[in-house]
């Protein structure tokens, strides 16, 4: 180190420059203080080597004599740091010049060589140009002839299409493309299938051989028949290894139930299992079970693998260590009594088992179930009971194991004696016992279980089989009892034994349930006839009518003016009940609730229905005493005697009834009457005499010019619609009547017109709107409906009828479906819309889907009639005679009245004697397709 | 004392041999004049440490008036500047003043001074181009 401080003694070298040697950088804090700069600055150096070279006595120039460039290369390599440093304490002397200038003579002749190199090089390159020039060079005046390309040019040049796009699409195409399987292959994995299987053949494979022999002709309904049995032997497989070894059944039918419990106790093959997995799980069991050995249920678990891999005995083996270690474990020895069920050592095990818990009663079971003998059954649970005297179960057991009546009652008898809670004991005594001991055992059950309604109910089934159920009231002093010890069950409950009671056939038991227990736990208000009807409803929708019918028996008893009990107590006679039952009950709710027209009309209904028309006459006759004039009353009298063909009487009651209830519906039903008897002129001047009185009916209005338009008089009809619609002008279907006379007439223009104002008075209607658009769509005229038809769709987007316009006649075939899915996106329940759609399925042929869409639009609106004429249409092509007659009934029984077509048929004076079925038929085939 | 005792550097080729010389150890230089108060002061906590630094640093001192080479270069126009070298690299360390190029205040706590030089000196011996000071003087010194 010292060494490295001799510098101090030394004298400083001539011309040094500070920092040189080190290549020293400055730095700046402070601008303000000046510019530090990088190193010795240029001045410095130059006037240094200006300095030295003077000292030395050479040519200043001495190294001027070099080219320029070439000084700045070896500057360029020199490095500061070091080359100048190194020697830069040195000093420049003679012996340096003359080396330095045998250096420049070797660069020059150096140099010498290379330049004429280079130019021998650059002569033989441009000979190869010339002999081979460049593309580049080639087009090289055409390129220059771009500069004169004005602007105009370039924006005018065509624009190339874009092929990429449709290039890459169709390679894409090209690579999608897909091959038939070859039929040989079909036809081997057919036959695979049959031999892995027990397929049901029916000779296909044989012949199948013989064809392919043949090898000439191919089969198709035959490899398509192999490929389904592939198919189906495939799926029988997975139902099968699904269903384990238990599930022998069909293949078509997996038992959800047997699927869950199979793959509790499911027994793989060894080829399934995964070995690689269970050898993990192996692993992790063993842990557990070293760990924590006192657990049975890692026992049972890693006994249950080993079952799951198959090595029964392993599994046999695990579990009789777990149950040595565990030997209180009722689970584990269970689990060991299971894995031996068919060795011999089974009771070996029960009885070690029964040894390590006496007192488990699963185990006593287990072990009375592994003896095949009865006698050996028996004897084991004797010894059962002898050590867990009061479990019910094992009780249980040992009475069903008795074969003798008289042992299984002592064996009761003694049971109840050590265990008199048990109800259900009692309950099996009481069974078996006669039934005046039953009786007194019964009264004993009632001392030892005072809390239990289930003894309660039983006493009282008990008298109904004595025949004194009327007579006794067990059960008022059966609520009184269990109030009193406060263990009376909720009403909810008391309706389930009614049922229960109703299922066994105690009929009078569930009425008497039903009448003690109904208003228990209710305030006595209002609410009370709600929860009683849902009640009866849950009741009859689990099929439980009797229950249901004591129910409405006691509400109605509570309730007596109550039309909506009646009515509901009604429904469920005229449904679930006879004809005697029913008019028993309207009977006595018309005595209950007079004033109810509904009921009385009802009443006669069923009377008249049933074919008893003068009872229905007196039935309306007394009606007409308690609700006079009453015009329904009057018009179902009239509506009796006319189709019971005494029209004189009908036309006689409709006088009195216009004279004493004067509605508009009383006069127009005799305007109808008159006009569908043929009587016109009647009907004509009973019209103007009502218009008279009710200007603004817009059916009168209808009817007249109706019968003017029948008559053939256009002229007088028309000016009948235009008053009438400037007296009602709201009413749509007056207008629609009008703009289709017109447009009868052949005055498209008129009608237009006529529907133009319709709009203005009834604006946002679909069916004006969908009327205009017939209107131009019947007269030709296409664009025009188009155009209107978008207008309508803007105004009530809402509107299904527009929506089928639109999709049926306005729409090309392809865009039906987009524009349907479009149209119930916007009007999610439309039954219109929905019979649309169905026939769009049904021109598809997809009949499943159409059919499910007919009856979506039925369940939405049973009242259409136009849904039930298509669906009888499709019924009548597609469907089976049963379904046709089913859903006839069904029609007959909703009784529609809407939908355009349906009303047109019906109301035709023509068809106004025909029944439901009749006019269905009418308008199926009246619709247009 | 400090000022006769502390080894001079007369020219800038010892200065750079100086600095060119030490391969281990932290070169400590003071620039100022020998006759300034200050520089006085500096040299005597100088004179004082450097036995007790002489493992990891090596303190030199020159006159700027003797020396002007590096005035500009290393902008020594304080009356007492202190400068650290490490392998011909100048160190650099935040006091807290701003400038983290030298110590130009004069400190007089020589347990302070010694830190500082270890401190500087560690980070050398890790690379590093510039340290932290182990205390800040951003308030103990304003110019």
């Amino acid at each position: 180190m010292s060494t490295r401080r001799d510098f101090l003694s030394q004298p400083a070298p001539e011309n040094y420059v500070a920092g040189l040697g080190r290549g020293a950088t400055g730095f700046t804090t402070r601008s303000d203080l000046g510019p530090a700069r990088d190193g010795p600055s240029e001045d410095q150096i130059k006037e240094a080597i200006a300095k030295r070279a003077a000292q030395l006595g050479l040519v200043p120039d001495g190294k001027k004599g070099k080219d320029k460039e070439e000084e700045e290369d070896d500057e360029r390599f020199q490095d500061p740091d070091n080359e100048v440093g190194l020697f830069a304490g040195g000093v420049y002397d003679k012996d340096d010049e003359e080396a330095d200038k045998i250096w420049e003579w070797v660069d020059e002749r150096m140099d010498r060589r290379r330049r004429q190199r280079e130019a021998r090089e650059n002569a033989e390159r441009d000979e190869y140009e010339r002999n081979n020039p460049k593309i580049q060079q080639q087009f090289s005046d055409l390129k220059r002839a771009l500069a004169s390309v004005s602007d105009d040019d370039w924006a005018n040049l065509p624009e190339v299409g874009d092929l990429t796009g449709k290039n890459r699409r169709s390679k894409q195409a090209l690579r999608q493309r897909f091959y038939a399987v070859p039929d040989s292959v079909l036809a081997a994995a057919g036959s695979s299938g049959e031999m892995g299987t027990t397929v049901m053949d029916d000779g296909a494979a044989s012949s199948n051989s013989t064809d392919a022999s043949d090898g000439t002709m191919t089969n198709f309904a035959k490899i398509g028949a192999a490929r389904d049995r592939v198919l189906k032997s495939r799926l029988e497989q997975a139902s099968q290894s699904a269903g384990g070894d238990s599930v022998v059944g069909t293949s078509s039918s997996i038992d959800a139930q047997g699927y869950i419990t199979s793959l509790n106790k499911m027994q793989m093959n060894e080829s399934q299992a995964q070995v690689g997995d269970i050898n993990r799980v192996r692993e992790l069991l063993q842990s557990v079970v070293k760990t924590n050995p006192n657990n049975a249920l890692g026992w049972i678990a890693a006994a249950r693998l080993e079952e799951l891999a198959g090595k029964i005995v392993a599994a046999r083996k695990t579990i009789d260590q777990g149950c040595t270690r565990c030997p209180k474990s009722e689970d584990a020895w269970l689990e060991n009594i299971r894995l031996n069920h068919d060795s011999p050592n089974t009771k070996i095990i029960a009885r070690r088992a029964i040894e390590a818990n006496n007192r488990s009663v699963r185990l006593w079971v287990e072990a009375m179930r592994l003896e095949t003998i009865p006698s050996n059954k028996k004897r084991v649970i004797r010894q059962a009971l002898d050590h867990i005297p009061e479990s019910e179960a094992l009780w249980k057991e040992a009475v069903n194991l008795e074969d003798d009546p008289e042992d299984a009652k002592l064996m009761l008898a003694k049971a109840t004696e050590l265990i008199p809670l048990s109800v259900d004991l009692w309950l099996a005594l009481a069974r078996l016992e006669t039934p005046e001991n039953a009786q007194k055992v019964l009264n004993k059950a009632r001392k030892a279980v005072p809390t239990s309604h289930e003894i309660w109910i039983a006493a009282a089934r008990l008298q109904e089989q004595l025949g004194q159920g009327q007579k006794i009231p067990v059960l008022k002093r059966a609520v009184q009892v269990l109030a009193k010890e406060s263990a009376m069950p909720k009403r909810e409950e008391w309706i389930g034994e009614a049922e229960k009671c109703e299922e066994e056939g105690a009929i009078i038991t569930c009425q008497n349930i039903i009448q003690e227990t109904l208003g228990w736990g209710l305030d006595e208000d209002d609410d009370r006839k709600d929860t009683w009807a849902e009640d009866a409803k849950a009741s009859i929708n689990r099929g439980k009518y009797e229950t249901a019918r004591a129910i409405y028996a006691y509400a109605l008893r509570v309730f007596v003016n109550s039309r909506t009990m009646w009515m509901a107590a009604a429904d469920l006679e005229r449904n679930h009940g006879t004809r005697e039952s029913l008019w028993q009950v309207l009977e006595k709710a018309v005595e209950a609730c007079p004033k109810s027209e509904d009921l009385w009309m009802m009443l006669a209904k069923e009377k008249w229905q049933s074919g008893d028309v003068d009872n229905a006459r007196l039935v309306l006759k007394r009606a007409f005493n308690q609700n006079a004039n009453n015009e329904d009353i009057w018009l179902a009298a009239v509506k009796l005697e006319s189709e019971n063909g005494n029209e004189d009487q009908a036309r006689k009651l409709l006088a009195i009834a216009r004279e004493q209830a004067p509605t508009d519906r009383v006069w127009m039903k005799s305007v109808v009457f008159e006009r569908v008897l043929g009587n016109v002129e009647t009907a004509l001047d009973l019209v103007l005499q009502a218009l008279q009185f009710f200007p603004t009916a817009a059916k009168l209005w209808m009817l007249k010019g109706q019968i003017y338009e029948d008559l053939g008089k256009t002229d007088q009809a028309r000016e009948t619609f235009a008053t009438g619609v400037k007296a009602v002008p709201r009413s749509v279907p007056l207008w629609l009547l009008y703009s289709r006379l017109e447009e009868k007439a052949g005055l498209t223009v008129k009608a237009r017109s006529v529907l133009d104002r319709a709009r203005l008075a009834v604006p946002k209607n679909g069916e004006l709107w969908c009327e205009s658009v017939r209107l131009e769509r019947r007269a030709g005229n296409l664009p025009q409906a188009k155009s209107l038809m978008a207008k309508a769709l803007q105004e009530v987007p809402k509107c299904g009828i527009l929506w089928v316009e639109q999709i049926w006649n306005l729409e090309p075939r392809t865009q039906r479906k987009p524009r349907s899915l479009e149209a119930i996106k916007k009007v999610d329940n439309d039954p219109i819309l929905f019979v649309a759609v169905a026939r769009i399925f049904w021109g598809d042929r997809k009949l499943e889907k159409a059919q499910s869409w007919f009856e979506k639009a039925l369940v939405l609106d049973a009242d259409q009639g136009d849904s039930w004429a298509w669906y009888y249409r499709f019924l009548v092509q597609h469907g089976t005679e049963e379904k046709r007659a089913d859903m006839v009934t069904k029609c007959v029984l909703n009784e529609p009245r809407h939908g355009e077509v349906w009303q047109a048929v019906a109301k035709d004076p023509k068809n106004a004697k025909k029944s439901v079925e009749e006019i269905l038929k009418l308008v199926a085939a009246e619709l247009e397709q | 004392m400090g000022s006769v005792v502390l080894p001079h550097l007369n020219s800038g080729w010892h200065v750079d041999q100086a600095i060119l010389s030490e391969e281990d150890r932290l070169v400590v230089i003071r620039f100022g004049r020998d006759h300034d108060r200050d520089c006085m002061l500096q040299d005597e906590v100088l004179y004082k440490i450097a036995d007790r630094v002489k493992n990891f640093a090596v303190i030199y001192l020159c006159d700027i008036d003797e020396v002007p080479d590096f005035n500009a270069m290393y902008e020594l126009y304080d009356p007492c500047s202190i400068l650290f070298f490490f392998r011909n690299k100048h160190m650099m360390c935040d006091f807290g003043t701003g400038n983290n190029n030298k110590l130009n205040w004069v400190l007089e706590d020589k347990q302070e001074l010694i830190d500082i030089i270890e401190t500087i000196y560690r980070g050398a011996k890790k690379g590093r181009g510039l340290v932290v000071s182990p205390k800040d003087y951003s308030t103990r010194h304003r110019y």
